[in-house]
């Protein structure tokens, strides 16, 4: 019987796999072609040789990876992750408030707020970029009303510096965040808060003893999500931003498309990529299960 | 008052009222248990004494002190869940130490009371362990252990036991029991176990379509239960229609038997005679029908339970269980005649 069982095993595992293998393949031959590849592409394009004349030419010489070094560029990096640190406190902070209130409002209003959350994400990122643009004018309603208002002594333009970037960055990735933290929050269990609260925790000791302790998976891969969305920024930081306020995606596009060093790019683009993994993984271990510790 | 006082309670959800005019006084030290079956409004009632709901109308006042508008953090009465609602991200030390650290105790003091409550409730040296690593009886108990740290004033737990399995259930039961006579602190249990609320209460609140259907100590509530609801839900009680013909007689079929005085002016004209089982004897033959409160009865089962005998018997106004000593049973079978003895103080007459 022992024996029997031991053949009968692997094969349906052999079935198994042959199955999850055919499944898989989709993705995989997806994933080679339209990620490794290009990926690959970048490492070889950042290790060439940078020509004037034909842009690149084939080699192996890590003169860009030094270039990176270079004290400009390194705060530009400092830059990008400060903005993309500040922006991912920023928009936690309205929207995980934000997805608990809507989480716990009656089903219709929670399915209107849903509904109109995922509207705001049908507008493109262009047209949102330059509606701020708008707005923050010298001749845009902000301004008019502030002035109107006294708040503002005389009209002038809120753009560019650093916290029209702010905004419209928190603005643009705001509804995903949301989006991505509604359902976590409303599965939180309403009695752990409650039991907190007969113990004497107010209701704001409660939201950051309880409520946020238990959703901290959820808000570790929040932020991560901001963080990754936002240093990769390109748009809102070039019509928003001064150029002491761009990202290294703006650097990167410059120096492919005007300095026309295109292994520089390939270059700082391989730095950007490896920056997320690391965050990534990062992420990961900060949002390890603790409460499986021994 | 010293003690809980609450007054005219009623919360109206929409569509359903889950608590219907409740009025309940719960003295100082005493161990109250709400009992009934789901969905009957003691889980709300007891949120809303913990703060957790508020009412739609009615007042809650503690040691004469009106609370109603009170927040559950003001209250702060020590809540057990049904949930248990352990903090997962937190050890055992910290969740019990969770209120003392609300009320700013320092480490040392904190240390020593987990400790003390730890050895309390027999899990000593369980600081550390993480919430996951406990079984269900023993997060049960630091559930207990949290609700009790901050010394509550009252003492609410919300069906605690109903995950456990009936040995540790015992066994939890009786600890809870005891620890609630060496602290004194009132305390009210929710559950729909009527063996539980029997053997744990000083008093049973009986509760059934958001209203107290009786309220006294468990014996007098098994004794004379108040109305059909009570005596079918508190313990086994075999219901028979009747005709009420004087306030000691009644008219079953065929025979007139002698009842239990009859109070309640409801129960005028058609009336159910409640017996429990085990009060229900079955007649030597020799006595014949013609002895007081003796009726006839056809056999239609018998259940064998080892040291006693369910007898099920079909008679004039419905069925009637019994629950025979093995030493007394004569062998009748399914199908044989038995006659049956409802003892006067037994028999009960309820509104139909």
């Amino acid at each position: 019987m022992a024996s029997l069982g031991a053949v009968a095993a692997p094969s349906r595992s052999r079935r198994e796999s042959v199955a999850q293998a055919i499944i898989l393949s989709g993705p995989a031959i997806f994933l080679a072609a339209f990620c490794i590849m290009p990926l690959v592409l970048l490492v070889l394009l950042s290790v060439a040789h940078h020509d004037e004349g034909t842009l690149w030419a084939p080699a192996f010489e890590l003169t860009q990876y030094r270039q990176l070094a270079e004290p400009t560029f390194l705060r530009v990096i400092g830059f990008s992750l400060f903005l993309a640190a500040t922006s991912a406190v920023a928009t936690l902070t309205i929207a995980f408030p934000a997805a608990y209130f809507i989480s716990r409002m009656r089903r219709r209003a929670q399915v209107a707020w849903l509904v109109f959350i995922l509207g705001a994400l049908s507008l493109s990122e262009v047209l949102i970029v330059f509606a701020v643009q708008v707005l923050l004018s010298t001749s845009g309603v902000l301004v008019k009303t502030l002035v109107d208002l006294g708040v503002m002594a005389s009209a002038h333009s809120l753009y560019p510096n650093f916290g029209a970037v702010l905004t419209c960055l928190v603005y643009l990735v705001l509804p995903y965040v949301v989006l991505f933290l509604y359902p976590a929050v409303s599965r939180l269990d309403e009695e752990m808060p409650q039991a907190a609260a007969t113990m004497g925790a107010s209701p704001i000791r409660t939201f950051f003893l309880v409520t946020m302790p238990l959703m901290r998976g959820p808000l570790v891969s929040a932020a991560a999500l901001v963080v990754i969305f936002t240093i990769s920024s390109y748009l809102t930081p070039l019509v928003l931003g001064r150029p002491e306020t761009w990202t290294v995606g703006v650097h990167l596009s410059n120096t492919a498309m005007e300095a026309g060093d295109v292994p520089l790019a390939a270059a700082q683009a391989v730095l950007l990529v490896a920056a997320i993994i690391g965050l990534l993984a990062l992420v990961r271990w900060i949002g390890r299960d603790r409460s499986a510790r021994a | 008052m010293f003690g809980l006082e609450l007054d005219r309670l009623s919360k109206q959800y929409p569509g359903h009222l889950a608590v219907d005019d409740v009025s309940l006084s719960i003295p100082h030290g005493q161990f109250v248990c709400f009992l009934g079956p789901s969905g009957c409004g003691k889980t709300t009632l007891m949120r809303m004494i913990a703060g957790l709901e508020e009412p739609t109308s009615g007042t809650i006042s503690l040691n004469g002190r009106d609370i109603t508008q009170e927040p559950p953090n003001v209250r702060k009465f020590g809540m057990v869940f049904q949930s248990l609602a352990l903090f997962p991200h937190l050890s055992v030390g910290e969740n019990i130490a969770f209120s003392l650290r609300l009320q700013g105790r320092d480490a040392r003091v904190r240390r020593e009371r987990v400790a003390e409550l730890l050895k309390l409730v027999r899990l000593p040296g369980f600081e550390k362990r993480a919430i996951s690593e406990l079984s269900g009886g023993q997060r049960q108990r630091v559930a207990i252990a949290r609700a009790l740290a901050q010394e509550p004033q009252e003492y609410l737990l919300d069906e605690p036991f109903s995950a456990l399995d009936a040995k540790l259930r015992e066994e939890m039961q009786a600890e809870l029991r005891q620890l609630q006579a060496e602290l004194k602190i009132t305390t009210i249990l929710v559950t729909h176990d009527q063996r539980e609320a029997m053997t744990l209460a000083d008093s049973i609140v009986v509760m059934g379509d958001g209203r107290i259907q009786q309220q006294g100590a468990p014996a007098d509530i098994y004794r004379a239960p108040a109305n059909r609801f009570v005596a079918n839900f508190v313990g086994l009680s075999n219901l028979l229609s009747v005709e009420v013909l004087d306030h000691q007689t009644v008219q079953l079929g065929a025979r007139v038997l002698k009842v239990a005085s009859v109070a309640d002016p409801r129960t005028a004209g058609q009336a159910m005679l409640s017996i429990r089982p085990e009060n229900v004897r079955l007649a030597d033959p020799a006595t014949g029908l013609e002895d007081d409160n003796v009726i006839a009865g056809r056999v239609t089962s018998v259940r064998d339970m080892g040291s006693n005998l369910e007898v099920i018997l079909e008679c004039d106004g419905g069925r009637l269980l019994t629950v025979v000593h093995a030493r007394d049973w004569r062998g009748a079978g399914a199908g044989d005649v038995a006659h049956i003895w409802l003892p006067q103080d037994y028999c009960r007459v309820l509104a139909a």
